[in-house]
């Protein structure tokens, strides 16, 4: 890296271990001077929850009336449930690209931001998962994808990409959990070490596994967090490349591409620098972090953002090439459908909000402009959710007959279900972010201590 | 029901219709007393739930099955299907002695061995739990003895009026059956003075009175479609639903298809789509009013050899073309124009020589032709008048089709309906009889040639009836006498011993009664065609295709069949030109209010392509009042506009209604030649036969790196014929009624989610004022590779060794994947438990296909269980398999072939060499077994397009 980020520090200057261990335990503990749990977060919570019970409402009907009640229908079989799925598993890739990819790459500014960046994909990949069981005709048989033994001697079909997908999302959420959870060992060590009453100690002494910081511990703490880097660093590439595979791996009209799994990757990485900064920027001052997440933070944040967004912005002018190099009639019908017709302001509300707002993140001036970096990242969710619509609904909705060419409007329902994922996506992260510490201790005290 | 007005509250009203409570209420009640009527009751409801038995048909045990039913096999028998008189013949499949599905009836003359939808749906209107369920008196329950009672009093002189004027009037729709028309006559022999009018809401008087006019007594005129080589069809419904359209058009598309014969060639002229029009080489589209003026010129130049002079620049080579086959050359007019104009066509015909041939002429199959002195108008004059004391009203329902009926009927003091239902004319009338259905008692009927059908029953009446006979013989005080023996009576002499009878119930054909021919020669001079007068804008009103004339509005699988053309189901929006429709700024579904003269009614409009400009059609038979909890109110009743004066106008609301459609898009005209549908004309088909298969852009991929395994000895396979295919949806309702397919109802139409098996899409090409309609049905194509089955999760969708592409209903998770997957989109969802919120009763459906649950992908299977009852049968007599699917065996056209592809004799695997033959979509690489005829038009060269 060159130029004046290079020299801007990713730690505010006469930070030390001791300072930064008691401002975060503060932070998680709350046992000092000012031990209420503050009113944004209630506030938040109490928000969050109206949302998540709208959505165990919108669940609750699903379960007793059936698909039915949302807008799907016979030609858009698929609507806003697959598209929420696939929104919501590209939002959980931010955690795991800063968290093990940067890791592996030794880059030293990943350690203030990893743990609430892989806070943020454990509760996106919850939020992603639900979905796949939700969208099914009969959900209470949704382990007949599982090859598991039975008396009537079935098996999961391996050459559907759903098979591929219900594994890659199970090894995706149970590493992402374990990963997380593997990180936050020393730290709760550290909590359960100062936490003053005895329910704080016995909970956190409980979550910490016994972790006492010998040399022995550490040893394999290190090791396997490691090999745990390692191994989540290729996963997040996978699951993503699967999910672009459900779709890639089917003969549907502007389906068939074999772009799709790079594509969705890019699109991945996009949005999940996108949670991470919608999150990162209220956090660094609700909880009093600017000591540790710094503007070189969000400078270099700002820069992945963009260079994630012309990789998608490659791939869609890739995905319009490919059409119309490709000899499929079809397809071309239904891109300039996409682009010209029912649902063309999906089709620029993606381009204008994934494409064209995040160049202003070319000027530095515009990344270290908080608000602005904000609502740009705001709009790439906005623009993420709308790049999903326009594949799924309007390939589905324009196939290769046009007798059987249809349309999709989503039901209450549907959206009641989007926003009730959004209140279990915050309900959780606000959980964590209240009981959790928010910054990896033991990594930035190994930073600070560092070989300096 | 204005007898019932001033009930509530008046208790005395009460106890006069209810005896039994006057003497209940006569008594205190106390506690002890009410509990003993309270379990009474309790014990009663019980009871009442038993079959009573009667006194000719004994209990009998179901220990040991009746003789003949075998558990798992069939039962068929045969009968008939009667609509506006005519008979088509069917035969009714039973499972375990009841009903579940009908096919046509391959010897008889109006069937061939095909259906038509109304057949089909016969099972639906059979089961229907909107059925009357006992005799009604001024709209309250009745007792049957009451009925036999008050069906005698019709006999009884009422106080002065004098026995020769009895004032008893029956009226009837068209009568061929010769039992009820030899009771009706013994009726009328008993009471001189009585009348009986014959009358139907869809007549062909016209029709009749022309070839009367034409040939100086009534006659009926059939075409022979074999025998034509050219014909021109004018605003016709010969393949539609004229008398006898099923042999019409097995006829028809007989010589359609280049490879299996020399085709003949059809004109089509009409204001309207219809399926003569689209089945036509040409279709030309005028105004009715137009029509009748080509009539007139056709005539003035074939009757007097002349050139046409004047009309269409296209007239002149349609007169020459037919002119060029003497003998062999027909024109048809439909029924709602002149009897003038039929019955100059009726002479244009003898003129062109085709008697004996191309058409010919025949007694006509009616008990006795109406006269026309007892027209509908006749008996309402009467009833106005107070000159009718008694009206029998058997299976007709004027008071919802004839406003000024409705006016009248309260005049009348002793009016009987038999109806199937408490329909509008039920409620009106003082009595309402229920109906037996046509499969609960004995019968007869004649075919448009006269031969004739008996009707035996098919099950125990569900819900208790009287047939017409039934009825007409009470009113004669002879109630005893069963149907049976009526039917029975009329066919001694012809049928005299028990064999013969048996013979000809089991075929499903009386021997011997075609109408004989008529040696009539035609009038020398004819009355000239009177030209229609021409209005800016006119209105035509037309039979529902599907409901008819409203008879079928509470039949779910005829509300939601889409219509052929419009593809609307569950209503009736009125059809506009496109022409229309641009001027006045009118899109599909915006409300229109349609007035003629005073009377105004408010409807959606649908833009019907190909419709004459300044002309919009409504169709009759919707907005029913009681038809029942399905078909009440749905749709606009249009009757009130039929017998109203005064100019048409039509002027949007400014409100939108949506119209369920289950084309989900706004209609496409394509501008060039789609891969979809192929076609061409006869003379590039001679050039090179195989030119519809190198129309394909691309080349098929070749399946490399998958073997295609041939399996099984047996490969089933379907070969659809395009050049048949008249887009009639018989095949639509039989594979509905064979595969117990769910309607989902208005709502979820409107929501995409009709559940067809099979559809028939209907493709635009060329203009929106003319364009080029093709039909295509569409089912699943079986792929050899099948993209559903790769993306199935779990495997509820495989292949069997025989290359069907199973659906295993209870292993679906309902991923949805497979119908994304799916290039033609034929899978269908359960979004809701459809099935079971349909209102037929659980019994009326085929027991050898599973009812799908909620949540769970369906789709078209080539019907495998018949496959597997002609698996058992052919093990068990060791010949080969016969299957013939649903929609094959419906099909009056033979579009559909059905076989073992492995089979080199199979028709199946000849017609599948046929050049024409071609797949849809081929460049997915999904080597579908079911493969498609191109359509071939043999266009006259002389006409310019």
């Amino acid at each position: 890296m060159s130029g004046p980020a290079a020299v801007a520090p990713v730690v505010a200057p006469g930070e030390t271990a001791q300072s930064l261990t008691e401002r975060i335990c503060a932070v998680t503990l709350r046992e000092g001077a000012r031990p209420w749990t503050p009113l944004w977060w209630w506030a938040a919570l109490a928000v969050s929850l109206g949302l998540l019970g709208m959505g165990v409402i919108a669940v609750g009907w699903l379960f007793y009336a059936g698909l039915g009640i949302w807008g799907i229908d016979w030609p858009v079989v698929w609507g806003l449930d697959i598209l929420n799925y696939v929104w919501w598993i590209a939002i959980a890739s931010g955690g795991t690209f800063i968290s093990a990819l940067f890791f592996l790459l030794g880059v030293e500014w990943r350690t203030a931001l990893n743990r609430l960046a892989e806070s943020l994909t454990l509760c996106a990949a919850l939020c992603a998962a639900i979905f796949p069981i939700l969208h099914l005709g009969r959900p209470w048989f949704f382990y007949w994808l599982f090859p598991y033994p039975n008396t009537m001697g079935l098996w999961a079909q391996f050459r559907s990409p759903l098979v591929w997908d219900f594994f890659a999302i199970l090894t995706y959420v149970l590493a992402s959990i374990l990963f997380w959870y593997f990180g936050l060992l020393p730290d709760l060590a550290t909590l359960r070490d100062r936490a003053q009453g005895q329910g704080r100690r016995v909970f956190y002494g409980v979550l910490a596994l016994g972790f006492r910081g010998s040399g022995r511990q550490w040893r394999h703490y290190r090791a396997v967090y490691a090999v745990m880097a390692a191994l989540m660093a290729p996963l997040v590439v996978s699951v993503h490349s699967i999910v672009g595979m459900d779709f890639a791996g089917s003969a549907a009209t502007g389906w068939h591409s074999t772009q799709f799994p790079p594509f969705f990757v890019f699109g991945a990485a996009l949005s999940g620098f996108a949670v991470v900064l919608l999150a990162i920027l209220p956090l660094r001052s609700l909880l009093g972090l600017h000591a540790y997440v710094t503007e070189r933070h969000i400078d270099v944040l700002g820069r992945l953002f963009l260079t994630s967004s012309l990789c998608v912005g490659y791939a869609y002018v890739m995905d319009a090439f490919a059409t119309f190099y490709g000899p499929d009639e079809a397809d071309r019908t239904m891109f300039l459908m996409r682009v010209f017709g029912l649902y063309a302001p999906v089709y620029w509300g993606t381009i204008v909000l994934n494409i064209v707002f995040p160049q202003l993140l070319w000027w530095r001036s515009v990344r270290l402009t908080q608000p602005l970096v904000w609502l740009i990242g705001l709009g790439v969710l906005v623009g993420m959710w709308l790049e999903r619509f326009q594949i799924i609904v309007t390939s589905l909705a324009r196939t290769q007959l046009p007798s059987t060419w249809g349309q999709y409007t989503p039901t209450l329902w549907e959206w009641s279900l989007l926003f009730g994922t959004i209140g279990l996506f915050l309900t959780a992260f606000l959980l964590i972010v209240r009981l959790m510490p928010v910054v990896a201790m033991a990594e930035m005290r190994a930073m600070l201590r560092g070989p300096a | 029901m204005p007898s019932l007005e001033g009930l509530p509250g008046d208790e005395r009203d009460w106890v006069r219709r209810f005896p039994h409570l006057e003497q209940a209420l006569a008594h205190p009640l106390d506690r002890r007393r009410t509990l003993k009527l309270l379990a009474l009751a309790l014990a009663g409801g019980g009871l009442a739930g038993c079959d009573p038995g009667t006194p000719d048909r004994g209990f009998v045990s179901a220990v040991r099955a009746a003789p003949g039913v075998i558990p798992g096999v069939p039962n068929i028998y045969a009968s008939a299907h009667v609509r506006d008189g005519y008979a088509h013949g069917i035969l009714v499949t039973h499972q375990m002695g009841r009903p579940t599905k009908v096919e046509g009836n391959p010897g008889h003359p109006a069937s061939l061995g095909a259906t038509d939808i109304f057949a089909q749906a016969a099972i639906q209107d059979f089961y229907d739990p909107d059925r009357a369920s006992g005799p009604l008196h001024d709209g309250m329950p009745a007792a049957w003895q009451e009925v036999t009672t008050a069906l005698q009093a019709v006999r009884a002189p009422v106080g002065s009026v004098p026995q020769a004027a009895s004032g008893l009037r029956i009226l009837t729709g068209t009568v061929t059956s010769p039992t009820l028309g030899a009771a009706i006559d013994a009726l009328l022999a008993a009471h001189p003075g009585a009348v009986w009018h014959q009358w139907d809401a869809i007549g062909r008087d016209a029709a009749r009175q022309g070839a009367a006019l034409a040939y100086g007594r009534p006659a009926m005129v059939i075409p022979d479609l074999r025998q034509v080589d050219v014909a021109l069809a004018v605003d016709s419904d010969l393949l539609d639903s004229a008398p006898g359209h099923l042999r019409h058009a097995r006829a028809f598309a007989g010589r359609r298809n280049p490879v299996q014969g020399p085709m003949n060639r059809l004109y089509a002229v009409e204001p309207t789509p219809s399926l003569t029009g689209v089945a036509a080489d040409h279709r030309f589209v005028a105004a009715p009013a137009v029509c009748d003026e080509i009539v007139g010129r056709l005539g003035a130049a074939i009757l007097h050899n002349a050139a046409p002079s004047g009309g269409p620049d296209w007239l002149g080579a349609v007169v020459a073309d037919l002119r060029a086959h003497p003998g062999r050359a027909l024109i048809h007019l439909g029924p709602d124009h002149g009897a003038d104009a039929h019955a100059s066509v009726h002479a244009m015909n003898e003129a062109l020589g085709g008697r004996g041939g191309a058409f010919d002429v025949f007694e006509p199959p009616d008990y006795r032709p109406a006269q026309p002195t007892s027209t509908l108008s006749a008996l309402m004059d009467d009833m106005e008048n107070g000159r009718v004391r008694a009206l029998l009203i058997l299976d007709v329902n004027p008071v919802y089709q004839v406003p000024r009926f409705a006016a009248a009927l309260p005049r009348v003091p002793l009016s009987v309906a038999l109806a199937d239902r408490p329909h509008e004319t039920a409620q009106a009338a003082r009595w309402h009889v229920p109906l037996a259905h046509g499969f609960e008692d004995w019968g007869d009927a004649r075919a448009d040639d006269g031969t004739a059908t008996i009707l035996q029953p098919q099950a125990m009446p569900l819900y208790g009836g009287m047939s017409a006979v039934t009825v007409l013989r009470a009113c004669a005080g002879d109630a005893a006498r069963s149907a049976r023996e009526q039917v029975r009576q009329t066919w001694r002499e012809r049928l005299a011993s028990e064999a013969d009878w048996r013979a000809a119930l089991a075929a499903g054909v009386v021997p011997g009664t075609a109408a004989p021919r008529l040696d009539a020669a035609i009038a020398t001079v004819l009355p000239p065609v009177s030209p229609a007068g021409s209005a800016a804008l006119t209105l035509l009103l037309r039979p529902d295709p599907h409901l008819w004339d409203g008879r079928e509005a509470n039949n779910p699988w005829l509300q939601e069949l889409p219509r052929p053309l419009s593809k609307t189901v569950w209503g009736n929006p009125l059809l506009i030109p496109p022409e229309l429709a641009r001027s006045q700024g009118l899109r599909n579904g915006d409300e229109v209010a349609l007035s003629v003269g005073a009377h105004r009614v408010a409807l959606p409009v649908w833009v019907q392509l190909g419709q004459a400009s300044g002309c919009v059609v409504g169709l009759l038979g919707s907005g029913r009042r009681h038809a029942g909890a399905t078909g009440d109110g749905v749709g606009t009743d249009l009757y009130p506009l039929r017998d109203a004066a005064g100019p048409v106008r039509i002027v949007a609301t400014g409100r939108t209604v949506a119209v369920a459609c289950t084309e989900h898009h706004a209609t496409l005209v394509a501008d060039a030649p789609s891969d979809i549908v192929r076609h061409g004309t006869l003379a590039r088909f001679r050039q090179d036969a195989g030119f519809l298969g190198k129309m394909q852009d691309h080349p098929v991929p070749a399946a490399a790196l998958y073997r295609r395994d041939p399996g099984a000895p047996v490969a089933w396979g379907m070969s659809i014929d395009l050049n048949a295919c008249i887009g009639c949806n018989a095949c639509m309702t039989a594979c509905q009624a064979e595969n117990n397919v769910p309607v989902v109802g208005r709502d979820e139409v409107l929501r995409q989610r009709e559940m067809h098996w099979l559809r028939i899409d209907r493709i635009y090409e060329g203009t929106q004022s003319a364009p080029d309609t093709f039909f295509q049905p569409m089912l699943c194509m079986h792929c050899e590779q099948a993209p559903c089955e790769t993306v199935c999760p779990v495997g509820a969708t495989t292949h069997d060794s025989e290359g069907l592409n199973v659906m295993v209903y209870n292993r679906c998770v309902g991923t949805k994947f497979c119908s994304n997957n799916c290039p033609y989109k034929v899978r269908r969802f359960n979004y809701f438990a459809f099935a079971e919120q349909e209102r037929r009763p659980p019994i009326s459906r085929n027991p050898d296909v599973s009812v799908r649950a909620r949540g769970v992908m369906e789709k078209c299977t080539f019907c495998v269980q018949r496959i597997a009852q002609a698996r058992i049968a052919a093990d068990r007599d060791g010949v080969a398999e016969q299957v013939v699917t649903a929609c094959q065996a419906a099909c009056p056209t033979q579009a559909i072939t059905f076989g073992d592809i492995n089979d080199p004799d199979a028709a199946v695997s000849h017609r599948k060499a046929s050049p024409l033959t071609y797949v849809v979509l081929p460049e997915q690489g999904t080597h579908p077994r079911v493969t498609y005829e191109g359509r071939i038009r043999n266009r006259n060269p002389a006409i310019e397009l």
